[in-house]
């Protein structure tokens, strides 16, 4: 019965509380310098404060059902963000994010009902053995039973793979995060993701644990997310919509992570690779957006080449940026490091266990994930270069919107204090990470599958930096040979940062949009509207053949059969004529009465003159007059 | 005794006071006119609440001929019916007093608005199919005044094509009743009144003769033309309680001919069944689609009706008892939050005269509480949890997995939900548009205008109903639940 709410707060689900609180906390202290002057403030925080509690009863829901519950409220209050500036971008953006947001939770629900109907309940704590025994069982109306597990799965996970930001349906993010005040966009990013992804892990490692074949499937999707991201953030010239992408990218790379979970049937180093780039992503994205909402408040824009050298002269926001891209970069001695370094390593690792196996068929595709990975961690380091070297290194209009101070107080606090977190945790990973770690593993694994393998790895070895190193190199060429070459233009003797990227290449604009919005309803609204009509039809036509009201006689005959026949004849010509020609000033009168009456008067005067006197003495006269002309021929 | 008389004086008292209104309507007095019609509503609801607090018990107080006797019957059912129905009316009520100000003669509407509470009562407290068949047909005649209201030419063409629509309806009720009538002894609400010697084709036509007339009502494919003709022209409380009310007389003729007199297990697993399902969930779909087309305001959610009441009847159609249970809460839910809805079209009507959904960008800075109103009911109707619309729905869809209805059973829910998809397509923008009309709207004026006190509370009323209902939905759950099981086990 619904109407209970379960809550259960593990080791891992506080620490992901905490961290939003954490986001949440930094996010606020820049708010008040962010949002000087703005308006709509009230309705703002009102909103932040109800998605805070929506996002803490994500991560502490017992049950499904709970979950679903807050994820909905929380797709909704996060709504009020995109959509708070108002500009023209920021309502479509905002109108995609509910879009979205409502087909992702109403897939989310058919996935619970099927869940439901299969388990009978929903306890996050139940839903591993559930499974095991509804496999197990027989009967019911079920079908496939694999197949209908599948489905309940894929259906959940579009749900959340929809907010976490997930290929095919990634397109939200890019068109919400630069539209969307700076701090929410770091909300957005550092945890209403992650509230997806936290899904994701529950549908992966309680429902379908350690299936290989799901995992694959969750494995491509990362890759393409993964890859698709890094592409168009190495492209686009907004520094908020190059975060944005490079989100999806990064999401890409824990979605990989979390397919490589059940790929290898919940091994440690998956799960901590896929835990760690979680929480790494979280503090990256929080400093990163700061970041650009501290350029944003001093030159009101976002475009590279507007504030190109606004931070020559703000070392600190430079380096707060500069550990931030780096960490995501994957560069030794901060956090990314450490998350990448696992989520490689656990590709790597078992490359090695099919090589064992003798399964060499399957190696082929790990092996072009891995390079994919590589390739996009190089990417990862370009489009981070391209924004570090153009905001904090090049000469630019930027540089004449640099006053005294870029932050407040309040702001230096929350985005440097922020960016000290990531060297602290890439340098001590086997203190903070590891902790992590085995909380992540006691949540994610049944207690028997747990290895804890991590604490082994050596992080300087040189094989695990030779991965990170192939990454760099990959990073660097990219930007001198293709950021630097391809995507700038010289312009009036200066050359300027280009989007390369066709308008149209834009999976929302060129086929969500024009099938979702237009094409589809228009044939399913034309189906609807026949249907819809069917009845009147019918009735009406009824009404005017079968129960047509009997056109009466008219009961006094207005002139003659011949008049009557000639004058309806004119009034059908005239009703023709009036509907064409006469269109302006149709002719009213009835042709039919009017042949009558002259008939009638035609009649009346003949009448009269055959009875008066002058036409007998004219008709008397005339036959005189004929009897005299025959007598004188 | 005192019960019997209770229940019979329940629903007299306001035809009796309704007649009484047009008698003495000629002093033009207003004021005396609301406290009347105020008081007519107070009273009756203290006696509905008196009268089912007294328990079950049946009363004939009328006898045509031997074949037909008048029945009256307080069960379960009627107690839900007859309370939702109350209620409704009574804030519906006090809403209407601020709308119709102003217009010409609001005391014929006020007069047939008491004279369909007592028949409606009726309805719910019929106690075989002779007598509820009498009542249903006295509530279409009582009701088509509130469409011709504005006596416009529109709304007098409204009320035509209503007419035509519900005695068409009604007209296949009684062939249906004529073929129950051999085949049952008495028609009386049992659970199963058919007798041995029923003959099986002739019990499933007559069903489907019930299914298509009551559908009419209840606004179901291919009989619902009247709901989106008759709406957009009925002044806002008539359409509330049209669209809230009326269509779910149509449902409850449905139980009471199918569940109580046929009996649902001789039903299911019958083509009957299979029709429907089918014509259930296609109107669910046809009408959020048009609903999503559709750009006038009323006309819209007259569709969203055509489209919501069918996901009652789709319950109705698993003929288990948790589908009857489903389809009992959403009937509550839904006759909650669409009055909620239209009240907010009235408003916005009234205090705008915007009638076109494009119209209303922008006026949730100006009226917010009608908007905040109207965004809670939406979101109940699209099924956001915990609100109202989410439990029934989700009982639906369970009720829907958990019978063994074949392909029905997964595509039910599915057209479920892709119908609350567009629900949200159709409802959301207008909340979204009017709280974010975007930089360049200038409001028209600067401070608040919202309703009247009198038509602002109704709103808030049913608008809190939609989420309370939903978040406090365990006793009335369980009434259903217990409902369904004691009619069909």
């Amino acid at each position: 019965m619904i109407g209970t709410l379960h809550f259960s707060a593990e080791g891992f689900r506080v620490l992901y509380a905490l961290l939003a609180s954490f986001l949440w906390l930094m996010t606020s202290l820049f708010s008040k310098q962010y949002f000087y002057g703005h308006r709509n403030l009230k309705r703002y925080f009102v909103f932040c404060a109800a998605t805070f509690v929506a996002v803490l009863g994500v991560f502490f829901a017992g049950d499904l059902l709970t979950l679903f519950l807050f994820f909905e409220i929380m797709s909704f209050t996060s709504y009020v963000w995109v959509a708070q500036e108002e500009t023209e971008a920021a309502l479509r953006a905002s109108k995609t994010y509910l879009a979205i947001a409502v087909i992702g939770g109403l897939s989310m629900l058919m996935g619970l009902f099927l869940l439901e109907h299969a388990f009978g309940t929903l306890r996050i704590s139940e839903l591993r053995t559930s499974a095991e025994l509804f496999l197990a069982g027989k009967g019911g109306n079920f079908g496939n039973r694999s197949t209908y597990l599948y489905t309940a799965a894929a259906l959940l996970t579009v749900g959340f793979g929809a907010k976490a930001g997930v290929f095919p349906l990634h397109i939200w993010l890019p068109k919400a995060h630069p539209a969307a005040p700076a701090p929410a966009s770091a909300l957005l990013s550092g945890m209403l993701t992650k509230c997806g992804i936290f899904g994701m892990l529950l549908v992966n490692c309680y429902l379908l644990f350690a299936d290989a074949a799901w995992g694959k499937v969750i494995l491509i999707l990362g890759t393409v997310t993964m890859v698709l991201g890094a592409v168009s953030a190495v492209f686009s010239v907004d520094i908020k919509r190059t975060l944005a992408c490079s989100s999806v990218s990064q999401i890409g790379f824990i979605t990989l992570g979390i397919g490589m979970i059940n790929v290898m049937g919940g091994h440690g180093i998956a799960i901590q690779g896929t835990v760690y780039h979680m929480v790494n992503h979280s503090l990256l994205k929080l400093v990163l957006f700061l970041a650009a909402g501290v350029i944003y408040v001093n030159t009101h824009s976002l475009d590279l080449n507007e504030i190109r050298g606004y931070g020559r002269k703000h070392p600190f926001l430079g380096a707060a940026v500069a550990f931030g891209g780096l960490g995501l970069a994957g560069v030794p001695g901060l956090n990314g490091y450490i998350s990448k370094t696992l989520l490689h390593e656990s590709l790597v690792e078992h490359m090695e266990h099919l090589e064992k196996a003798g399964m060499y068929s399957e190696i082929g595709m790990f092996k072009t994930v891995e390079v994919l990975f590589l390739v996009s961690g190089g990417l990862t380091l370009a489009y981070m270069l391209k924004l570090f070297i153009a905001i904090f290194v090049e000469k630019g209009d930027g540089e004449k919107h640099t006053g005294k101070n870029s932050m407040t107080v309040l702001s230096g606090i929350a985005v440097c204090g922020s960016a000290l977190l990531l060297p602290v945790l890439g340098l001590t990973p086997n203190i903070i990470f590891a902790k992590i770690g085995n909380l992540a593993e006691a949540f994610l694994c049944p207690a028997e599958a747990v290895t804890g393998e991590a604490e082994s790895i050596r992080w300087l070895s040189a094989e695990n930096l030779k991965g990170a190193a192939i990454s760099v190199l990959i990073g660097i060429f990219v930007y001198l040979f293709v950021v630097r070459v391809f995507l700038m233009k010289k312009e009036n003797g200066r050359k300027l940062y280009v989007n390369r990227i066709p308008s149209w290449f834009d999976l929302e604009d060129t086929v969500y949009r024009p099938v979702i919005v237009q094409a589809l309803p228009f044939v399913l609204a034309f189906v609807c509207r026949v249907c819809d009509r069917l009845t009147d039809t019918v009735a009406g036509v009824l009404r005017m053949t079968v129960f047509a009201p009997r056109k009466r006689k008219m009961s006094i005959w207005v002139g003659t059969r011949l008049t009557h026949t000639l004058g309806t004849a004119m009034d059908a010509v005239i009703s023709v004529l009036n509907k064409t020609i006469f269109h302006n000033h149709p002719i009213s009168k009835s042709f039919v009465s009017v042949f009558a009456v002259s008939e009638l008067e035609a009649r009346k005067t003949f009448s009269l003159i055959t009875g008066s006197v002058s036409f007998g003495l004219l008709l008397a006269a005339t036959g005189l007059a004929i009897t005299l002309i025959y007598l004188l021929f | 005794m005192e019960k019997e008389i209770l229940m019979q004086i329940q629903v007299l008292f306001p035809v009796v006071a309704g007649c009484l209104l047009f008698i003495f309507s000629r002093r033009e007095n207003k004021k005396v006119q609301t406290k009347y019609v105020t008081a007519v509503l107070l009273a009756e609801t203290v006696l509905v609440a008196v009268s089912m607090f007294m328990g079950k018990t049946t009363v004939e107080s009328f006898c045509l001929t031997p074949e037909i006797r008048l029945i009256l019957c307080n069960d379960g059912l009627s107690a839900i019916f007859c309370i939702l129905v109350t209620l409704v009316w009574l804030f519906v009520g006090i809403y209407s007093f601020c709308y119709l100000k102003g217009t010409r003669k609001p005391v014929m509407f006020y007069g047939f608005y008491l004279i369909a509470l007592g028949v409606l009562q009726g309805i719910g407290l019929a106690g075989n199919l002779v007598s509820f068949y009498l009542f249903y047909e006295w509530m279409t005649l009582m009701t088509v005044p509130f469409v011709f209201y504005t006596r416009t030419k529109e709304s007098v063409r409204a009320a035509r094509k209503y007419l035509f629509y519900s005695v068409t309806g009604a007209t296949l009720v009684l062939a249906a009743i004529f073929l129950l009538a051999g085949n049952t002894d008495g028609l009386r609400f049992t659970g199963s009144a058919l007798n041995e010697a029923a003959n099986r084709t002739e019990v499933l036509v007559a069903a489907a003769l019930l299914i298509l007339g009551f559908g009419t009502k209840a606004g179901m494919f291919p009989m619902h033309g009247w709901l989106p003709t008759a709406h957009p022209v009925a002044p806002a409380p008539a359409s509330a309680v049209l669209s809230g009310v009326i269509t779910k007389a149509g449902v409850l003729g449905l139980i009471r001919s199918l569940y109580y007199v046929i009996g649902a297990d001789y039903l299911s697993g019958t083509p009957i069944q299979i029709m429907f399902f089918g014509l259930s969930l296609l109107t669910v779909f046809m009408g959020s689609m048009l609903a999503y087309k559709e750009k006038i305001l009323k006309k819209r959610l007259a569709y969203s009706t055509v489209s919501q009441v069918s996901y009652i009847l789709f319950g109705l159609a698993l003929f288990t008892p948790a589908g009857l249970a489903a389809a009992l809460l959403h009937m509550v839910f839904h006759s909650v939050i669409k009055n909620a809805l239209f009240l907010f079209a009235g408003t916005v009507i009234h205090e705008t005269g915007e009638e076109r959904v494009d119209g209303l960008r922008g006026l949730g800075k100006e009226m917010p509480v009608t908007f905040w109103c109207f965004t809670f009911a939406a979101l109940s109707l699209v099924g956001i949890p915990p609100m109202a619309g989410f439990v029934s729905k989700w009982y639906l869809a369970k009720g829907a997995l958990s019978a063994s209805a074949g392909v029905f059973s997964y595509l039910g829910p599915a057209v479920l939900l892709l119908s609350a998809l567009l629900t949200a397509g159709y409802l959301l923008p207008i909340t979204a548009d009017g709280f974010f009309p975007g930089r360049d709207y200038v409001m028209a004026t600067p401070e608040a205008r919202e309703g009247n006190v009198s038509m602002m509370v109704p709103l808030i009323v049913f608008a809190a109903a939609s989420v309370l209902l939903g978040v406090f939905s365990a006793p009335l759950y369980r009434f259903v639940t217990e409902l369904g099981l004691n009619l069909m086990f």
